[in-house]
């Protein structure tokens, strides 16, 4: 071995292993970095845990809550308040009353419901505010709701009482005392989204009843629709909801079975079943919950016995669907109804007995768009304007169709928490069937709540 | 004029820092004697406040002042070689709200040149924004904090309690009212975030029903209800949605600005929740007897706000501590404002909680 061998075999010896062990320091899992010791930031000096008041007892929340509003306001109806064209002696007239009927607040009331000197109306009729052509101050409506929430068990019970000035007779000037809701809610499971309802509550058709109150309604009026939608009766209903998180999304039932449809009507006040057969009445809902987009989709039905017959064959069967959006302060609102009423036998009402009953059928719907301006101006909180479009078909089985439809505007101001002031336009238009009658409306709402 | 006058405010402190820092070889030639008669040390300064103006005029005259001694003081501290001085007041400096970014580009580099002559690390990143000067810890010195406009050039003044009794608030009484304190005529201290804050949807409520974290607080909602939920708030800035989640699952959200926060569920309308977001590390939570008690406040004049659920307005005045603190102070919240009759679901619109959907 030569001395250059014997220095490579040396530098080979000596090396190696270094090598080796270099590679197996590169491949051997390096040693967790050293964690940084950061100064921890200290807590606040008062920190605090939060406060809940106790479910009963002294500061606890009071199971009881009394709120409220009234509606006063100033309306004017152009003509005679009836939509009746001079010189139109078709019959039965409260037919042509229920096609046009502008109304004037926020109770659907039209200005007038009198047909003249020796003409009398009987049937399916509107409120009347009585005020015909005259401009007038209104007291709409006075409101007292009760709510009690039981503590410690799943049940609330409510009721809502209106005082409604003008109700009684068709131009009646006295106050009807109403009860407008009255039950009793059971949340039975807590893990379920299952509510049931018992005694005399809204609707459950369509969506029109949700803000059918002058405090909660973006504007003055309700729809055209209203009538066939929003009446109030007595049963039981169900409420069942199940969500899709991942979607944002939720599916809904509300179905009801009650004494009586949903139709409000003057002459025939919905309490009473007059076959013993229940009206059966539901909607099925889909939510969209998404960040800046809720939109809210429904169909509706109703099925059951006319509300003014004897005769459970006398049906009355209503469709309708309905669709909400809300975007960035914009909201829309949107909803058709397909309504059919078979012909009944004679029927007797509050102004006495009716030798007919047709057969009534409407179809219509309309769209709401609003958009509300969130304000801190004084006592100025939110300002809205909206703008509503009407139209509807309808017509009573022998007699001429009438179309109408109508254009409404207008603003709403929130003051403070407890006052909404109003003012809205009326446009009503006769498209077909009849005369063009003057029966505009400019109408104004100042609602006080508590 | 006014606008004249807020731009000389505002330009001064970067005259006299380019005139302190740009030749930095004649620094060493400063003696620090001459500082004497120039170089303030008391604060607040005797300036008369007989209106708002005025009192818009002082603030701003001492933040100034504050600005201006903590940039010369630091200079000082270099020439002397007490560099850890130094370190203390530019870092002090650049925590500063609003600070000019001329000021802070020139004494950025020098706080951190002296921090590491002084052989301690530098600052951390976190801490080069500037800020307002933060909470001091539980019982902890404020080192590294900027002291109290009150106290600059002055030993550090130890801080007290302020106690008392909250009554009114209606029938529910006074628990849950939140008592803070901030500063009159000053800077307030910016309040460290709260950590471990949860709120828990139990049996379709809020529990906490009110709760007060300080600005910047993380805040968990967790859903122990065996049914989906949902949290949101339309109280801006401090505005936020959830989405759905279910049980056991947990949504955080930070409350970035001070401001009263209801929060609601869009899924069950009866679900009402209050989170009062405050900038001042200087609060307080009554219990269900209207006690409270502030710790860690340096004496001095506060505006004082008393908020509670069942007030339309939060009650306002202002308080003077003193060195030995304040027991027994006896306020008073209206009870005037009832519950929300409606409350909106996530898109504004008002919902009737008795439908139940």
């Amino acid at each position: 071995m030569t001395a250059r061998s014997r220095l490579l075999v040396l530098s080979a010896a000596v090396l190696l292993p270094a090598t080796l062990a270099a590679r197996a320091r590169a491949q051997a899992p390096s040693p967790p970095p050293a964690v940084p010791v950061l100064d921890a930031e200290p807590e606040p000096v008062n920190d605090s845990e939060g406060y809940t008041p106790p479910t009963e007892g002294s500061g606890a929340p009071s199971p009881l809550s009394i709120n409220g509003y009234v509606d006063v306001g100033f309306a004017h109806a152009q003509g005679d308040g009836t939509s009746f064209a001079p010189g139109d002696t078709r019959v039965p007239l409260d037919y042509g009353v229920d096609t046009f009927a502008p109304a004037v607040n926020s109770r659907g009331d039209v200005a007038s419901t009198d047909p003249g000197p020796g003409r009398t109306l009987n049937g399916f009729l509107p409120r009347s505010a009585g005020i015909g052509g005259r401009p007038s101050f209104l007291l709409n409506t006075l409101s007292v709701d009760l709510k009690y929430t039981a503590p410690g068990a799943p049940l609330m019970v409510f009721s809502r009482v209106a005082f409604l000035p003008r109700y009684m007779g068709v131009d009646g000037d006295g106050t009807r005392v109403v009860v407008e809701q009255a039950f009793g809610r059971l949340v039975p499971f807590e893990t379920q989204e299952l509510a049931l309802s018992v005694g005399k509550f809204d609707s459950v058709f369509g969506i029109e009843y949700l803000d059918n109150q002058a405090n909660i309604r973006t504007g003055i009026t309700p729809s055209l629709i209203a009538r066939y939608t929003t009446g109030q009766s007595i049963g039981a209903k169900l409420f069942y909801r199940i969500h899709i998180a991942p979607l944002w999304s939720a599916l809904s039932l509300n179905v009801a079975g009650t004494n009586s449809g949903n139709f409000v009507e003057s002459l025939q006040p919905p309490d009473a079943s007059l076959t013993g057969t229940p009206v059966a009445s539901g909607r099925f809902g889909y939510e969209l919950n998404a960040p800046v987009l809720q939109a809210k989709l429904g169909v509706s039905a109703m099925y059951g016995p006319r509300n003014d017959q004897f005769d459970r064959t006398a049906t009355q069967r209503v469709y309708g669907a309905d669709a909400r959006i809300a975007v960035a302060g914009i909201y829309v609102n949107a909803e058709y109804v397909d309504v059919h009423e078979g012909p009944g036998t004679p029927k007797t009402t509050s102004l006495g007995a009716w030798p007919v009953s047709s057969g009534f059928v409407a179809r219509g719907g309309y769209v709401q768009l609003a958009y509300a301006l969130t304000l801190d101006l004084g006592p100025l909180r939110k300002l809205t304007l909206y703008a509503r479009y009407d139209r509807r078909h309808a017509w009573f089985e022998g007699f001429t169709p009438i179309t109408v439809e109508r254009f409404t505007g207008g603003l709403r101001l929130d003051l403070w928490d407890a006052v909404i002031l109003k003012g809205e336009y009326l446009e009503n238009r006769e498209v077909a069937g009849a005369p063009t009658v003057a029966n505009n409306v400019i109408t104004s709402s100042l609602v006080y709540s508590w | 004029m006014r606008a004249r006058s807020s731009r000389w405010l505002t330009s001064w402190p970067l005259l006299a820092a380019a005139a302190l820092v740009s030749p930095a070889p004649s620094w060493a030639a400063a003696p620090a004697s001459d500082t004497r008669g120039w170089l303030g040390e008391e604060l607040p300064l005797p300036l008369a406040v007989r209106t708002a103006q005025d009192l818009a005029v002082k603030a701003a005259a001492e933040k100034q002042y504050l600005i201006f001694n903590l940039l010369a003081g630091g200079k000082l501290a270099w020439d002397a070689g007490d560099f850890a001085t130094a370190a203390g007041k530019w870092e002090a400096l650049l925590r500063v709200h609003g600070l000019d970014p001329e000021i802070e580009k020139v004494i950025h580099p020098l706080a951190k040149e002296a921090r590491s002559r002084a052989g301690g690390k530098p600052t951390t990143a976190d801490d080069d924004r500037p800020l307002a000067p933060r909470e001091p810890a539980a019982g902890g010195p404020p080192a590294a904090l900027l002291p109290p406009p009150e106290s600059v050039g002055r030993a550090p003044t130890s801080s007290v309690s302020v106690s008392g009794t909250v009554s009114g608030g209606g029938a529910l009484g006074p628990g849950g009212a939140v008592v803070w304190l901030k500063r009159a005529g000053g800077d307030t201290p910016r309040p460290n975030p709260a950590h471990g804050k949860v709120v828990t949807q139990r049996k379709k409520a809020f529990i906490p029903h009110v709760l007060v974290v300080p600005v910047g607080t993380k805040v968990s909602f967790r859903n122990e209800d065996p049914i989906f939920h949902n949290v949101f708030s339309l109280s801006k800035p401090n505005d936020f949605d959830t989405g759905l989640y279910k049980q056991g699952a947990t949504y955080q959200q930070t409350f970035k600005r001070a401001g009263i926060v209801q929060v609601l569920c869009n899924i069950h309308s009866s679900m009402l929740g209050v989170i009062v977001v405050v900038d001042t590390p200087y609060y307080a939570q009554a219990d269900a007897s209207g006690a409270f008690t502030i710790k860690g406040v340096p004496p001095g004049d506060y505006q004082m706000t008393v908020w509670h659920e069942s007030s339309s307005k939060p009650t306002e005045q202002r308080l003077s501590v003193s060195p030995g603190g304040m027991r027994g102070l006896s306020l008073q919240v209206a009870g005037d404002k009832r519950p929300p009759q409606f409350v909106p679901d996530k898109s504004g619109k008002p919902r009737q909680s008795h439908i139940g959907y």
